[in-house]
Protein backbone atom coordinates (compact mmCIF):
# COMPACT_ATOMS: atom_id res chain seq x y z
CA UNK A 1 0.00 0.00 0.00
CA UNK A 2 2.93 2.74 -1.29
CA UNK A 3 1.71 6.48 -0.56
CA UNK A 4 2.07 9.23 -3.14
CA UNK A 5 3.58 12.63 -1.73
CA UNK A 6 0.05 13.62 -2.81
CA UNK A 7 -1.45 10.84 -0.77
CA UNK A 8 0.56 11.78 2.70
CA UNK A 9 -0.28 15.63 2.18
CA UNK A 10 -3.98 15.11 1.49
CA UNK A 11 -4.58 12.70 4.49
CA UNK A 12 -2.18 14.33 6.92
CA UNK A 13 -4.45 17.39 5.82
CA UNK A 14 -1.23 19.40 5.86
CA UNK A 15 -3.46 22.22 3.44
CA UNK A 16 -4.98 23.31 6.10
CA UNK A 17 -1.65 24.55 7.59
CA UNK A 18 -1.44 28.44 8.03
CA UNK A 19 1.99 28.19 8.79
CA UNK A 20 1.79 29.87 12.48
CA UNK A 21 4.65 28.09 13.93
CA UNK A 22 3.39 26.83 16.47
CA UNK A 23 4.48 23.48 15.90
CA UNK A 24 8.14 24.90 15.41
CA UNK A 25 8.06 26.44 18.88
CA UNK A 26 6.22 23.33 20.54
CA UNK A 27 9.42 21.11 19.37
CA UNK A 28 11.84 19.51 21.87
CA UNK A 29 14.00 18.78 19.18
CA UNK A 30 14.31 21.78 16.98
CA UNK A 31 15.72 23.62 20.01
CA UNK A 32 18.96 22.09 19.79
CA UNK A 33 19.49 21.47 16.30
CA UNK A 34 17.81 22.34 12.02
CA UNK A 35 14.74 20.99 12.03
CA UNK A 36 11.70 23.51 11.57
CA UNK A 37 8.60 21.37 11.57
CA UNK A 38 6.78 24.67 10.11
CA UNK A 39 9.00 24.30 6.77
CA UNK A 40 8.47 20.24 6.30
CA UNK A 41 4.95 21.03 6.17
CA UNK A 42 5.59 24.20 3.69
CA UNK A 43 8.18 22.17 1.24
CA UNK A 44 6.04 19.23 1.22
CA UNK A 45 2.50 21.19 -0.08
CA UNK A 46 4.50 23.33 -2.89
CA UNK A 47 6.41 20.00 -4.40
CA UNK A 48 9.80 19.84 -2.75
CA UNK A 49 10.43 16.23 -2.42
CA UNK A 50 11.15 16.78 1.30
CA UNK A 51 11.95 13.49 1.87
CA UNK A 52 15.53 14.00 1.29
CA UNK A 53 15.96 16.22 3.91
CA UNK A 54 18.34 15.04 6.65
CA UNK A 55 16.20 17.20 9.01
CA UNK A 56 13.17 14.56 8.29
CA UNK A 57 15.47 12.14 10.63
CA UNK A 58 15.87 14.81 13.73
CA UNK A 59 12.21 14.37 15.30
CA UNK A 60 11.63 12.32 18.26
CA UNK A 61 8.10 11.60 17.18
CA UNK A 62 6.59 13.32 20.44
CA UNK A 63 3.26 14.26 18.85
CA UNK A 64 3.74 17.80 20.89
CA UNK A 65 3.49 19.38 17.53
CA UNK A 66 0.40 17.22 16.33
CA UNK A 67 -1.19 17.77 19.34
CA UNK A 68 -0.81 21.87 19.37
CA UNK A 69 -1.20 22.49 15.54
CA UNK A 70 -4.48 24.85 15.47
CA UNK A 71 -5.63 23.72 12.33
CA UNK A 72 -5.09 19.92 12.82
CA UNK A 73 -2.94 19.32 10.83
CA UNK A 74 -1.56 16.02 11.39
CA UNK A 75 2.56 16.85 11.36
CA UNK A 76 4.01 13.94 13.22
CA UNK A 77 2.02 11.07 11.18
CA UNK A 78 3.28 13.16 7.99
CA UNK A 79 7.12 13.22 8.98
CA UNK A 80 6.57 9.48 9.60
CA UNK A 81 4.79 8.91 6.21
CA UNK A 82 8.12 10.81 4.55
CA UNK A 83 10.30 9.21 6.42
CA UNK A 84 8.99 5.72 5.30
CA UNK A 85 8.85 7.42 1.78
CA UNK A 86 12.31 8.16 1.87
CA UNK A 87 13.07 4.67 2.70
CA UNK A 88 11.68 3.18 -0.27
CA UNK A 89 13.50 5.52 -1.99
CA UNK A 90 16.78 4.61 -0.86
CA UNK A 91 17.18 8.18 0.66
CA UNK A 92 18.49 7.25 4.36
CA UNK A 93 20.19 9.37 6.26
CA UNK A 94 23.79 8.68 6.77
CA UNK A 95 24.46 7.77 10.20
CA UNK A 96 21.05 5.29 10.02
CA UNK A 97 23.49 2.17 10.76
CA UNK A 98 22.23 1.71 14.19
CA UNK A 99 18.73 1.55 13.26
CA UNK A 100 20.07 -1.23 10.81
CA UNK A 101 21.54 -2.81 13.37
CA UNK A 102 17.81 -2.97 15.33
CA UNK A 103 16.05 -4.36 12.10
CA UNK A 104 18.68 -6.84 12.03
CA UNK A 105 18.82 -8.26 15.73
CA UNK A 106 14.96 -8.42 15.37
CA UNK A 107 15.03 -10.76 12.71
CA UNK A 108 17.74 -12.70 13.92
CA UNK A 109 15.95 -12.64 17.96
CA UNK A 110 12.78 -11.20 17.47
CA UNK A 111 13.55 -8.42 19.88
CA UNK A 112 14.86 -5.03 18.11
CA UNK A 113 17.37 -5.12 21.69
CA UNK A 114 17.89 -8.90 22.68
CA UNK A 115 19.33 -10.21 25.55
CA UNK A 116 23.15 -10.36 26.47
CA UNK A 117 25.02 -12.77 28.47
CA UNK A 118 25.39 -10.02 30.96
CA UNK A 119 22.06 -9.31 31.71
CA UNK A 120 21.10 -12.90 31.40
CA UNK A 121 23.59 -13.46 34.82
CA UNK A 122 21.63 -9.79 36.11
CA UNK A 123 18.20 -11.69 35.18
CA UNK A 124 19.42 -14.85 37.53
CA UNK A 125 20.78 -12.54 40.34
CA UNK A 126 17.35 -10.86 40.90
CA UNK A 127 15.33 -14.78 40.77
CA UNK A 128 13.99 -14.21 36.74
CA UNK A 129 14.61 -16.74 34.34
CA UNK A 130 17.89 -16.39 32.63
CA UNK A 131 16.20 -16.00 29.59
CA UNK A 132 12.85 -13.85 29.30
CA UNK A 133 9.98 -16.83 29.03
CA UNK A 134 9.71 -14.94 25.22
CA UNK A 135 10.06 -15.49 21.25
CA UNK A 136 13.56 -16.02 21.43
CA UNK A 137 13.21 -18.88 23.50
CA UNK A 138 10.57 -20.37 21.45
CA UNK A 139 11.95 -21.84 18.41
CA UNK A 140 9.30 -22.18 16.42
CA UNK A 141 7.39 -18.76 17.41
CA UNK A 142 10.35 -17.46 16.26
CA UNK A 143 10.77 -19.34 12.81
CA UNK A 144 6.72 -18.36 12.12
CA UNK A 145 8.32 -14.52 13.01
CA UNK A 146 10.64 -14.55 10.47
CA UNK A 147 8.55 -16.34 8.07
CA UNK A 148 6.29 -13.44 8.67
CA UNK A 149 8.66 -11.19 8.29
CA UNK A 150 10.40 -12.26 5.30
CA UNK A 151 7.57 -11.39 3.09
CA UNK A 152 7.07 -7.76 4.77
CA UNK A 153 7.95 -4.82 3.16
CA UNK A 154 10.72 -3.74 5.91
CA UNK A 155 13.13 -6.29 4.65
CA UNK A 156 13.00 -5.00 1.08
CA UNK A 157 13.21 -1.45 1.83
CA UNK A 158 15.24 -1.88 5.22
CA UNK A 159 17.93 -3.19 2.89
CA UNK A 160 18.85 -6.15 5.04
CA UNK B 1 -7.94 -10.33 37.28
CA UNK B 2 -5.83 -11.62 34.14
CA UNK B 3 -3.34 -10.13 31.67
CA UNK B 4 -1.67 -11.06 29.48
CA UNK B 5 1.82 -9.58 30.16
CA UNK B 6 3.81 -7.77 27.51
CA UNK B 7 7.37 -6.84 29.36
CA UNK B 8 8.93 -5.31 26.17
CA UNK B 9 12.64 -5.53 25.11
CA UNK B 10 13.72 -3.18 27.64
CA UNK B 11 12.36 -4.07 30.40
CA UNK B 12 13.44 -8.26 29.33
CA UNK B 13 16.94 -7.45 27.92
CA UNK B 14 18.21 -4.13 29.69
CA UNK B 15 17.09 -3.23 33.07
CA UNK B 16 15.26 -7.06 34.34
CA UNK B 17 14.60 -5.33 37.79
CA UNK B 18 11.46 -3.62 36.10
CA UNK B 19 9.86 -6.70 34.98
CA UNK B 20 11.12 -8.21 38.22
CA UNK B 21 9.66 -5.30 40.20
CA UNK B 22 5.88 -5.40 37.67
CA UNK B 23 5.73 -9.39 38.41
CA UNK B 24 6.18 -8.71 42.26
CA UNK B 25 4.12 -5.97 43.00
CA UNK B 26 1.30 -7.28 40.85
CA UNK B 27 1.18 -10.57 42.45
CA UNK B 28 0.83 -8.72 45.83
CA UNK B 29 -1.96 -6.85 44.00
CA UNK B 30 -3.47 -10.28 43.02
CA UNK B 31 -3.46 -9.83 39.32
CA UNK B 32 -2.53 -12.56 37.08
CA UNK B 33 0.39 -12.02 34.09
CA UNK B 34 0.97 -14.45 31.25
CA UNK B 35 3.58 -14.79 29.67
CA UNK B 36 3.39 -15.16 25.60
CA UNK B 37 5.92 -15.81 22.92
CA UNK B 38 5.73 -11.96 22.19
CA UNK B 39 8.35 -10.75 19.76
CA UNK B 40 9.26 -6.58 20.86
CA UNK B 41 6.32 -4.69 20.28
CA UNK B 42 7.94 -3.82 17.76
CA UNK B 43 10.02 -0.30 18.30
CA UNK B 44 7.93 2.88 16.79
CA UNK B 45 10.93 4.44 15.90
CA UNK B 46 12.95 2.50 13.54
CA UNK B 47 9.69 -0.47 12.27
CA UNK B 48 7.28 2.38 12.00
CA UNK B 49 9.52 4.98 10.49
CA UNK B 50 10.56 2.43 7.84
CA UNK B 51 7.86 0.83 6.81
CA UNK B 52 4.59 1.15 8.66
CA UNK B 53 2.81 -2.01 7.24
CA UNK B 54 5.39 -4.10 8.33
CA UNK B 55 4.71 -2.47 11.85
CA UNK B 56 1.48 -3.35 11.75
CA UNK B 57 1.18 -6.60 11.08
CA UNK B 58 4.37 -7.43 13.79
CA UNK B 59 1.83 -5.63 16.41
CA UNK B 60 -1.14 -7.49 15.02
CA UNK B 61 0.63 -10.79 15.45
CA UNK B 62 1.66 -9.87 19.53
CA UNK B 63 -2.34 -8.48 20.16
CA UNK B 64 -3.41 -11.72 18.45
CA UNK B 65 -1.46 -14.01 20.73
CA UNK B 66 -3.73 -13.97 23.84
CA UNK B 67 -6.54 -13.80 21.59
CA UNK B 68 -7.69 -17.44 22.26
CA UNK B 69 -7.41 -16.90 26.04
CA UNK B 70 -9.52 -13.58 25.82
CA UNK B 71 -6.87 -11.49 27.16
CA UNK B 72 -5.98 -8.26 27.34
CA UNK B 73 -2.62 -7.38 27.48
CA UNK B 74 -1.13 -5.36 30.26
CA UNK B 75 2.44 -2.72 29.17
CA UNK B 76 4.80 -1.11 31.32
CA UNK B 77 6.41 0.92 28.75
CA UNK B 78 5.17 3.73 26.63
CA UNK B 79 6.88 2.95 23.44
CA UNK B 80 5.21 -0.65 23.76
CA UNK B 81 1.85 0.96 24.70
CA UNK B 82 2.20 3.32 21.75
CA UNK B 83 2.80 0.62 19.08
CA UNK B 84 0.59 -2.21 20.18
CA UNK B 85 -2.75 0.68 20.94
CA UNK B 86 -2.03 2.52 17.73
CA UNK B 87 -1.80 -0.81 15.85
CA UNK B 88 -5.00 -1.87 17.27
CA UNK B 89 -6.92 1.01 16.99
CA UNK B 90 -5.80 1.75 13.37
CA UNK B 91 -6.87 -1.60 12.94
CA UNK B 92 -10.18 -1.29 14.58
CA UNK B 93 -11.09 1.82 12.16
CA UNK B 94 -9.65 0.71 8.93
CA UNK B 95 -10.44 -2.22 7.14
CA UNK B 96 -8.64 -2.44 4.29
CA UNK B 97 -5.04 -2.56 6.95
CA UNK B 98 -6.91 -5.21 8.90
CA UNK B 99 -7.41 -7.35 5.61
CA UNK B 100 -3.75 -6.67 4.71
CA UNK B 101 -2.55 -7.92 8.34
CA UNK B 102 -4.44 -10.73 8.36
CA UNK B 103 -3.15 -11.83 4.84
CA UNK B 104 -0.01 -11.69 6.02
CA UNK B 105 -0.70 -13.28 9.32
CA UNK B 106 -2.02 -15.85 7.07
CA UNK B 107 1.00 -17.24 6.24
CA UNK B 108 1.55 -18.19 9.18
CA UNK B 109 -1.55 -19.84 10.16
CA UNK B 110 -2.61 -16.77 12.56
CA UNK B 111 -5.87 -14.44 12.35
CA UNK B 112 -6.08 -11.15 13.98
CA UNK B 113 -9.38 -10.57 15.46
CA UNK B 114 -8.40 -7.45 17.49
CA UNK B 115 -10.51 -8.83 20.92
CA UNK B 116 -7.21 -8.40 22.88
CA UNK B 117 -7.30 -4.79 23.76
CA UNK B 118 -3.57 -3.42 24.99
CA UNK B 119 -3.71 -1.62 28.24
CA UNK B 120 -1.04 0.67 29.92
CA UNK B 121 -0.16 -0.68 33.37
CA UNK B 122 -0.77 3.02 35.07
CA UNK B 123 -4.84 3.13 33.07
CA UNK B 124 -5.12 -0.21 35.27
CA UNK B 125 -3.68 1.26 38.57
CA UNK B 126 -6.49 4.08 38.36
CA UNK B 127 -8.85 1.51 39.09
CA UNK B 128 -6.79 0.10 41.84
CA UNK B 129 -6.11 2.96 44.15
CA UNK B 130 -7.61 0.95 47.00
CA UNK B 131 -5.42 -1.82 46.48
CA UNK B 132 -2.50 -0.09 46.48
CA UNK B 133 -3.07 1.62 49.54
CA UNK B 134 -4.00 -1.47 51.06
CA UNK B 135 -0.91 -3.23 50.01
CA UNK B 136 1.42 -0.06 51.12
CA UNK B 137 3.83 -0.95 53.68
CA UNK B 138 6.14 2.10 53.97
CA UNK B 139 5.03 6.23 53.39
CA UNK B 140 7.83 6.57 51.30
CA UNK B 141 7.94 10.58 51.65
CA UNK B 142 10.13 11.24 48.64
CA UNK B 143 10.16 14.14 46.68
CA UNK B 144 9.84 13.17 43.15
CA UNK B 145 9.79 14.38 39.38
CA UNK B 146 7.41 12.48 36.98
CA UNK B 147 7.44 11.34 33.48
CA UNK B 148 4.94 10.38 32.11
CA UNK B 149 6.67 9.14 28.19
CA UNK B 150 4.87 10.98 25.41
CA UNK B 151 3.40 7.72 23.56
CA UNK B 152 1.90 7.06 26.45
CA UNK B 153 -0.13 10.83 26.58
CA UNK B 154 -0.44 10.98 22.98
CA UNK B 155 -1.99 11.40 20.33
CA UNK B 156 -4.70 12.31 22.08
CA UNK B 157 -7.07 10.99 19.09
CA UNK B 158 -5.77 7.77 19.58
CA UNK B 159 -5.19 7.62 23.48
CA UNK B 160 -8.21 9.94 24.78
CA UNK B 161 -5.77 11.52 27.42
CA UNK B 162 -5.27 14.63 28.42
CA UNK B 163 -1.62 15.75 27.33
CA UNK B 164 -1.10 19.27 28.30
CA UNK B 165 -2.11 18.65 31.89
CA UNK B 166 -2.32 15.20 32.79
CA UNK B 167 -2.37 13.98 36.68
CA UNK B 168 -2.78 10.46 36.99
CA UNK B 169 0.86 9.60 37.81
CA UNK B 170 1.00 12.65 40.13
CA UNK B 171 -2.04 11.17 42.01
CA UNK B 172 -0.34 7.34 41.87
CA UNK B 173 2.80 8.53 43.66
CA UNK B 174 0.89 10.47 46.12
CA UNK B 175 -0.73 7.13 47.21
CA UNK B 176 2.62 6.10 48.33
CA UNK B 177 3.50 8.90 50.48
CA UNK B 178 5.34 10.61 47.35
CA UNK B 179 5.87 14.40 46.63
CA UNK B 180 5.56 15.30 42.84
CA UNK B 181 7.37 18.23 42.17
CA UNK B 182 6.75 20.62 38.98
CA UNK B 183 9.48 21.34 36.93
CA UNK B 184 9.79 23.38 34.02
CA UNK B 185 8.68 21.53 30.95
CA UNK B 186 7.70 18.58 33.22
CA UNK B 187 6.14 17.06 30.12
CA UNK B 188 8.83 17.43 26.91
CA UNK B 189 9.71 14.46 25.03
CA UNK B 190 13.04 12.81 26.94
CA UNK B 191 14.51 12.40 23.49
CA UNK B 192 14.98 9.14 22.64
CA UNK B 193 12.11 8.53 20.56
CA UNK B 194 11.67 8.43 16.70
CA UNK B 195 14.89 6.44 16.34
CA UNK B 196 16.87 9.89 17.60
CA UNK B 197 18.77 7.91 20.22
CA UNK B 198 19.99 5.39 17.90
CA UNK B 199 20.43 7.21 15.02
CA UNK B 200 21.63 10.64 16.38
CA UNK B 201 22.75 10.23 19.95
CA UNK B 202 24.22 13.67 20.17
CA UNK B 203 20.82 15.53 19.22
CA UNK B 204 19.19 12.90 21.92
CA UNK B 205 21.51 13.82 24.34
CA UNK B 206 20.98 17.48 24.18
CA UNK B 207 17.31 16.97 24.52
CA UNK B 208 18.32 15.08 28.01
CA UNK B 209 19.97 17.54 29.04
CA UNK B 210 18.00 20.41 29.11
CA UNK B 211 15.42 18.20 30.58
CA UNK B 212 17.78 17.00 33.49
CA UNK B 213 19.07 20.55 34.26
CA UNK B 214 14.90 21.29 34.62
CA UNK B 215 14.61 18.45 36.66
CA UNK B 216 18.27 19.23 38.91
CA UNK B 217 16.56 22.64 39.69
CA UNK B 218 13.22 21.20 41.63
CA UNK B 219 15.95 18.95 44.02
CA UNK B 220 13.83 15.91 44.12
CA UNK B 221 14.97 12.50 45.12
CA UNK B 222 14.60 10.52 41.96
CA UNK B 223 12.90 10.11 38.97
CA UNK B 224 9.81 8.29 38.24
CA UNK B 225 8.63 7.07 34.81
CA UNK B 226 5.96 4.34 33.22
CA UNK B 227 8.06 3.68 29.97
CA UNK B 228 11.31 1.26 29.95
CA UNK B 229 12.51 3.06 27.18
CA UNK B 230 12.46 6.29 28.80
CA UNK B 231 13.73 4.82 32.08
CA UNK B 232 16.82 3.81 30.08
CA UNK B 233 17.35 6.85 28.59
CA UNK B 234 17.24 8.95 31.84
CA UNK B 235 19.49 5.90 33.43
CA UNK B 236 22.08 5.87 30.60
CA UNK B 237 22.34 9.52 29.69
CA UNK B 238 23.32 10.65 33.02
CA UNK B 239 26.17 8.15 33.00
CA UNK B 240 27.37 9.78 29.61
CA UNK B 241 26.65 13.80 30.55
CA UNK B 242 28.42 13.01 34.14
CA UNK B 243 27.14 15.86 35.69
CA UNK B 244 23.90 14.50 37.49
CA UNK B 245 22.98 11.75 39.72
CA UNK B 246 19.46 12.03 39.89
CA UNK B 247 18.17 8.22 40.14
CA UNK B 248 15.99 6.55 38.01
CA UNK B 249 12.92 4.64 39.05
CA UNK B 250 10.18 2.98 36.94
CA UNK B 251 6.85 3.30 38.76
CA UNK B 252 6.50 -0.56 39.31
CA UNK B 253 9.67 -0.04 41.71
CA UNK B 254 8.87 3.05 43.33
CA UNK B 255 5.57 0.87 44.03
CA UNK B 256 7.68 -2.43 45.16
CA UNK B 257 9.55 -0.06 47.72
CA UNK B 258 6.35 1.42 49.24
CA UNK B 259 4.78 -2.57 49.19
CA UNK B 260 7.75 -3.80 51.36
CA UNK B 261 9.89 -5.52 48.77
CA UNK B 262 13.60 -5.43 49.49
CA UNK B 263 15.28 -2.88 46.68
CA UNK B 264 17.76 -5.55 46.02
CA UNK B 265 14.08 -7.52 44.49
CA UNK B 266 13.68 -4.78 42.79
CA UNK B 267 16.83 -4.58 40.47
CA UNK B 268 17.83 -1.18 42.29
CA UNK B 269 21.24 -1.52 42.21
CA UNK B 270 21.38 -2.44 38.38
CA UNK B 271 20.44 1.16 37.82
CA UNK B 272 23.99 3.04 36.64
CA UNK B 273 22.94 6.12 38.68
CA UNK B 274 23.18 5.04 42.23
CA UNK B 275 20.08 4.34 43.93
CA UNK B 276 22.18 4.17 47.26
CA UNK B 277 21.09 7.37 49.04
CA UNK B 278 17.64 6.67 48.11
CA UNK B 279 17.17 3.40 49.28
CA UNK B 280 18.90 4.63 52.94
CA UNK B 281 16.26 6.65 52.96
CA UNK B 282 13.41 4.70 52.24
CA UNK B 283 14.71 2.22 54.74
CA UNK B 284 15.00 4.88 57.43
CA UNK B 285 11.43 5.82 56.75
CA UNK B 286 10.37 1.79 57.26
CA UNK B 287 12.42 2.02 60.10
CA UNK B 288 10.63 5.24 61.87
CA UNK B 289 7.58 3.53 61.17
CA UNK B 290 8.28 -0.01 62.71
CA UNK B 291 9.29 1.82 66.19
CA UNK B 292 5.94 3.79 66.06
Amino acid sequence: MDKTMDDIIREGNAYACIQCGRCTGSCPSGRECGLRTRKIIHMARVGIDVFKTEELWDCTTCFTCQERCPKEVKITDIIIELRNLAVKNSYYPSMADVPKIIIQNLYRTGNGQPLSPEVSKLRSIIGLDKEPNDIAKDKEALADFQKLLDGLPLMRWGGI
Amino acid sequence: MDYAFFPGCIAKNVYPGIEKATRIVFEKMNVGLHDYPYSCCPPPGVVACYDKDTWYALGARNLALSEPDNRDIMTICAGCYGTLHNVWHELQHNDAKRAYVNEHLGRIGMTYKGTSRPIHFVDLLDGMRDTITQNKEVDLDLRVAVHYGCHYLKPTTVTGENSESPMLLDEIVGLVGCKSIPFKDRLTCCGAGGGVMSGEPELSLKIMERKLKNIKKADVDCIVNICSFCHMNFDQSQKKLESFDIPVLHLNQLLGLAFGVKHKHLGLHMNLVSTRDLVKKVKGAKKGRDEE
